[in-house]
């Protein structure tokens, strides 16, 4: 059979634009399912309460919380050095085997199960170093996790500063560091917030690194140091849905819909970023 | 060769090689010559004669890229590849304007600003001075001073050629290295920044790689001819254009190759 090229045309639209919507299509059935689901648990009180009753009513506070504090306290010990690897790698150091090792590694670190993860983390900071189960086991933990993510991303957008800024700067009397400081670092900046975001956004979400590391699975109060256990989202969610008898539906769905919206808008807000970078850009 | 002994002497390159390790080419060979004070030196000659790499030599701004280097740059009788020379200093008295215009993400006066600021200089009065002071040097004063805020890559390819060039003087350099300032620019822009190179060798040393031999006759009072990493002749501007001593630079002054 022969066909026209206009035909073939049409078959090439149709296939791949069936694939497109077969991508996009189950994620918007999956959020409008938990969000409609979940829609009659959502209420203030859901938000700011405690669990009662055997975490089968009252609200999910505790969890929010920290899950927050997970991300924050991962943002500060993962960012400072994530930042600093990259400015090394991309800066600092010459293309070399070293260089080239150290980024294999990253590579590597980034595709490695979050549960190994898990279990580094037990053994090195929980049960060697002797943190115990705790938010900065759990924050150390989910940093080695996110650190790839932010190295790589930031590496990256410090290498899109053209190199002829670099040249002039230095050119004119500047040291290395006042040209990354003034230049390189305020450009490249949006491209690394957007690297940070999406690494604690990752962090934010998953499970199995914190679940022996720093996650409770009931706490009738808040963690009030960083060497207490904390309740989070994510494992929450894993709790109610499967260890707890007789949980109400609506408040699994609730809990769901809580950590997409986490989610959702820290990935807004990276998206947002990024497309603010490239308006302000001046080259 | 010539003696300049009547000028003073600004900078002295003594069999200067210079070589790029990372392809193992040697870009420079043997360069002895001697740049006077107060006047406009041009290095011409055919693409790939060593222009920019003397140039970004004499700044040690080669020093971010692999190279070797033997022989010694005398600048005012200081060899600037002695240990106890600080490069950033070195930087400054020693400014270059790149062949493409590279404003920094700045706006028109920060721009400017950018090179005191690194030197520590923050006193509003002193950087806004420099600010006209260097803009007006540079024959741009005129065209952008209602706009000093905008941002520096607004600005046509020739003012922002002449606001590079600006921003290297607010610096106060003792020599002012121009790596084909005028390349991508039209004839009434190349003949602003010509002209200003004029009033500038006054109080700077210039060095220059001219964009072309008929701009190298027009303003060198000195011409060094060189061809591939090699200095071929060295006199007066007009002498050498007059009476070339070397049949290869005489062949390439009157077109025959290049």
């Amino acid at each position: 059979m022969h066909l026209s090229r206009y035909q073939t045309e049409r078959i090439a639209f149709m296939v791949i634009g069936s694939a497109t919507l077969l991508t996009v299509a189950p994620i918007i059935i999956v959020i409008s399912a938990i969000f409609i689901s979940g829609a009659e648990a959502i209420s203030w009180e859901f938000i700011v309460e405690m669990p009662r009753d055997g975490m089968r009513a009252g609200g999910i506070w505790p969890a929010i919380v920290g899950t927050t504090y997970l991300a924050i306290g991962t943002g500060l010990i993962s960012v400072p050095l994530g930042l600093g690897a990259a400015i090394y790698l991309s800066e600092y150091a010459r293309e070399s085997a070293w260089t080239r090792t150290i980024r294999v590694a990253i590579v590597n670190l980034a595709g490695i199960p979050s549960v190994v993860y898990g279990l580094f983390g037990l053994g090195l900071f929980v049960l060697f170093l002797k943190l115990g189960s705790s938010i900065i086991a759990a924050c150390l933990t989910l940093s080695i996790m996110t650190l790839p993510v932010i190295i790589s991303t930031a590496e990256e957008a410090l290498r899109a500063v053209p190199q002829s800024f670099r040249v002039v700067s230095i050119g004119m009397g500047g040291t290395r560091w006042q040209t990354i400081r003034r230049i390189v670092l305020p450009q490249a900046m949006p491209g690394i917030l957007t690297g940070v975001i999406l690494g604690l956004n990752r962090a934010a979400g998953e499970t199995a690194p914190i679940l022996f590391t720093g996650a409770a699975f009931f706490l009738p109060r808040l963690p009030s140091s960083i060497f207490d256990q904390t309740m989070a989202l994510p494992y929450h969610l894993f709790v109610i849905s499967t260890q707890v008898p007789g949980m109400p539906l609506q408040i699994q769905y609730g809990t769901a819909s809580v950590l997409l919206v986490f989610v959702l808008t820290m990935n807004i807000l990276a998206a947002s970023v990024r497309s603010w970078q490239r308006r302000k850009r001046q080259w | 060769m010539v003696n300049i002994a009547k000028t003073e002497t600004k900078i002295s390159i003594d069999h200067l090689y210079v070589r790029y390790e990372d392809d193992g080419t040697e870009s420079l060979r043997d360069i002895h010559f001697d740049i006077p004070i107060h006047a406009i030196t041009a290095l011409f000659g055919p693409a790939g004669g060593g222009k920019s790499t003397l140039l970004r030599t004499l700044n040690r701004l080669n020093d971010m890229v692999d190279v070797s280097t033997r022989g010694s740059v005398l600048l005012d009788g200081v060899d600037i590849f002695s240990s106890n020379i600080d490069v950033v200093t070195l930087r400054r008295r020693v400014g270059i304007v790149f062949a493409q215009p590279i404003p920094l993400p700045f706006s028109i006066s920060r721009n400017i600003r950018y090179g005191l600021e690194l030197a520590g200089e923050n006193r509003r009065s002193r950087l806004d001075d420099a600010v006209e002071r260097s803009l007006r040097a540079a024959a741009l004063w005129d065209e952008v001073k209602d706009r000093l805020g905008d941002p520096a890559i607004a600005l046509s390819g020739g003012q922002q050629q002449r606001l590079c060039i600006a921003r290297v003087l607010a610096l106060e350099p003792e020599v002012l290295m121009l790596d084909e300032p005028t390349s991508g620019l039209d004839p009434i822009s190349t003949a602003k920044v010509e002209a200003s190179l004029q009033l500038l060798k006054q109080d700077y040393t210039v060095i220059i790689a001219p964009s072309s031999i008929q701009q190298t006759a027009r303003i060198a009072d000195w011409a060094a001819f060189m061809l591939q990493g090699e200095l071929v002749e060295w006199n007066r501007g007009e002498d050498l254009f007059s009476a070339p001593r070397n049949k290869k630079t005489e062949d390439y002054i009157t077109g025959r190759f290049g």
